[in-house]
């Protein structure tokens, strides 16, 4: 009798109840929310229902040393997670990305390329700031990419500059990219009058097989000339948009756009939010993490819009004028900020169409968001 | 001409087996020619004189089949046997051979023995190619050592130090504890301005040229070929656009949003036909038309190859 009294006391020390903490639970909770809103909202949903659920499959309380916690070397999760912590989820997720992405709005009108370049001030605002608060340079960079407002990115980088907070970044970016309507649409607002919200952009200019096919080789050619460091971002991109306007590989396009995709989102999903483990991540660090976050996506948004303004200074055509309301699509987050565009031109004229306009500086967006985290690394790695 | 192209090939081929191995990243860092009584001893007790190879680069470079000499004619003095793992050097890591003239004595040894004034040679798997050398002067005093040390920032390009060192054997010849490229930067830059100053510039420059490249070569010919082939649209279809209902852009915007919200290019083929429908015309050239073609593949992706009747 004794003896099996002794085995369900032993046995309830390995039960989750005995090891739980409240952190634990904040996290469970912060799990369950994510997938609330991604499943009610729909804010998402193909990330944060995989984060939303790794966040509690790593916050189950356990018994260590059993070898199945994603920092137990060698268990499952932590084999998944080598795909985050060593960086090679968020290539191969640019190569789907890439094999998805229509660049025909960007080749159509060049100049709202700039539009992207502008939008990742968020990044470099967000780095002075992590600096402000007494971030180390390495982990500034890594914080700053959340304004680039591309998980992948985010995700690469901070692997490579401040693993340590890889999680509360990865969080952050998704989390905020999922928050893109919320917090873009009131500065839109801000920074706009009614007049320049009714601004008509003249239809784009047809885009021709080739140039479509030479984009990819020539966005290539000279983004990694100039940022090596960027070579794996930037090459995935690249490689997979060609895969998909060459029109001789439309299988490996389906598969790199279709079932690999899905795969790597899966696991990256769900492993960055198994890596939110409570002692690693409920820390004032991550809680500075997410504010300045936000900051870098108001920066970033405010930049881009206000950029299109200056723009329109020099543009004297005013069939030519570009609508500010396309200027938050620079900051990457595909499609959702072009499509906050549209949304946001439709309240004030129900025919003023935006989103193929702002299709433009959003996938420029990416590829300069690419750019930045290679110069990040270039300097900080 | 014949013997040309040969050769051109033989020299390629050897180039690319360097390369291949990647022992060109191999160097000699250090040589040491005399011991004294501090000196290391090797696995049979003696005191000798040993040359430590070092792996400059980022992979696992295996040195086997490589050899080791002091005679500029004899290039395959000694051999580095094949078989043995610790021929395989992991990154940034030395190993070391003791040159104790007898190369019998196991995988690590060479068959001569390091004179002063004598120069010592890595020589490729190829038996012809010289990877790295190192002089060890006739001047050089027992108990000091020839070395090699990294001086660029990226710790990859070692020069001969001119004179003689205290020894450090299997010890990487640089500084381990140099700040780190952030650390450097916490303290030239603290606020971050210069960095962000110049990340910006490259951001914008790199999207700076992508977009005059395409404006210069696509953009403007295009336009200026539009301009001049623009030919009245029949009356028909500009009275659809007058009327605003339906425009290519609008059709152009459903077909993209579809494609996006479904993933399906079924909706895409759908919102085009309409546009055409409606707009009466037809756009060989427009960027989101869906054309149609049998295809005329091989036989091995043919769907009709890959079906099989459903096991009944």
């Amino acid at each position: 009798m004794e003896h099996i009294f002794q085995s369900l006391s032993q046995f309830w020390e390995y039960t989750g109840f005995a090891n739980c903490s409240w952190q634990n639970i904040v996290m469970i909770g912060i799990g369950i929310v994510f997938i609330t809103l991604a499943i009610v909202k729909e804010w998402e949903p193909m990330l944060l229902v995989p984060i939303g659920f790794g966040m509690i499959i790593g916050n189950i309380p356990m018994f260590p040393g059993l070898n199945i916690g994603i920092y137990e070397d060698g268990s499952v999760l932590n084999i998944l997670y080598q795909g985050v912590r060593q960086g090679w989820y968020p290539p191969l997720i640019f190569l789907g990305i890439g094999a998805m992405t229509d660049f025909s709005a960007l080749i159509s009108q060049p100049r709202l390329i700039l539009i992207g370049a502008a939008a990742q001030m968020g990044i470099f605002g967000a780095y002075l700031l992590a600096l402000l608060f007494g971030f180390a340079p390495n982990e500034a960079g890594a914080i700053g990419i959340i304004g680039g407002a591309d998980g992948p990115t985010a995700i690469f980088l901070s692997s490579k500059l401040a693993p340590d907070l890889m999680g509360a970044i990865a969080v952050s970016a998704y989390s905020y990219m999922a928050l893109v309507p919320v917090i873009q649409r009131p500065i839109m607002l801000l920074l706009t009058t009614k007049k320049e919200r009714l601004i008509k952009m003249p239809t784009p200019r047809a885009v021709s097989q080739r140039e479509k096919i030479i984009f990819p080789i020539i966005g290539f050619l000279t983004t990694a000339f100039i940022v090596p460091s960027g070579l794996p971002l930037l090459g995935m991109l690249f490689f997979g948009n060609l895969l998909k306007e060459s029109g001789v590989t439309r299988r490996l396009a389906n598969t790199a756009s279709g079932p690999m995709i899905d795969v790597v989102t899966t696991l990256i999903g769900l492993t960055v939010g198994a890596s939110t483990q409570a002692d690693k991540f409920l820390s004032a660090k991550s809680i500075l993490i997410f504010g300045l976050g936000l900051l870098s996506f108001v920066i970033a948004t405010t930049c881009g819009v206000l950029f299109v303004k200056i723009m329109n200074l020099f543009i004297k055509n005013p069939a030519k004028k570009i609508n500010p309301l396309i200027g938050n699509a620079g900051v990457s987050a595909v499609p959702d900020s072009a499509r906050v565009s549209e949304v946001v031109g439709r309240e004030f004229d129900t025919k003023n169409h935006l989103l193929m306009h702002a299709m433009g500086p959003n996938v420029a967006g990416v590829i300069g968001s690419a750019v930045a985290a290679g110069i990040l690394l270039a300097f900080l790695g | 001409m014949r013997k040309r192209i040969l050769l051109i090939l033989a020299l390629a081929v050897s180039f690319t087996s360097l390369k291949a191995q990647n022992v060109i990243d191999l160097i000699i860092a250090e040589a040491l020619a005399v011991p004294d009584s501090t000196g290391i001893v090797d696995d049979f007790g003696r005191r000798g004189g040993w040359i430590e190879i070092f792996n400059t680069s980022q992979g696992t470079v295996n040195f086997a089949g490589c050899f080791l000499t002091d005679d500029r004619n004899n290039l395959k003095k000694s051999i580095i046997p094949k078989g043995d793992l610790r021929t395989k050097l992991g990154p940034r890591q030395t190993t070391l051979i003791y040159a104790s003239g007898n190369g019998a004595d196991g995988t690590l040894y060479a068959d001569f023995e390091i004179r002063p004034g004598s120069t010592v040679y890595l020589v490729s798997n190829d038996g012809r190619t010289i990877i790295d050398s190192l002089v060890v002067p006739a001047s050089l005093p027992a108990g000091m050592s020839m070395s090699k040390r990294a001086f660029d920032l990226r710790q990859s390009e070692f020069e001969p130090l001119p004179d003689p060192t205290v020894p450090s054997p299997g010890i990487y010849n640089g500084d381990l504890n140099a700040a780190t490229k952030a650390e450097a930067m916490a303290e030239k830059d603290p606020h971050g301005g210069i960095l962000s100053l110049v990340a910006v510039t490259v951001v914008f420059s790199a999207l700076a040229i992508l977009w005059f490249l395409f404006w210069l070569f696509f953009d403007r010919p295009a336009k200026k070929a539009a301009q001049a082939k623009e030919k009245p649209k029949n009356s028909a279809a500009k009275a659809q656009v007058k009327a605003g209902e339906v425009s290519d852009e609008i059709a152009a915007v459903i077909a993209l949003a579809m494609d996006m919200e479904q993933g399906g290019d079924v909706y895409a083929a759908i919102a085009m036909a309409m546009d055409l429908y409606f707009s009466d015309t037809v756009h060989d050239t427009e960027s989101f038309i869906l054309t149609m073609r049998p295809k005329d593949g091989s036989a091995w992706n043919d769907k009709k190859q890959i079906f099989r009747k459903l096991p009944r």
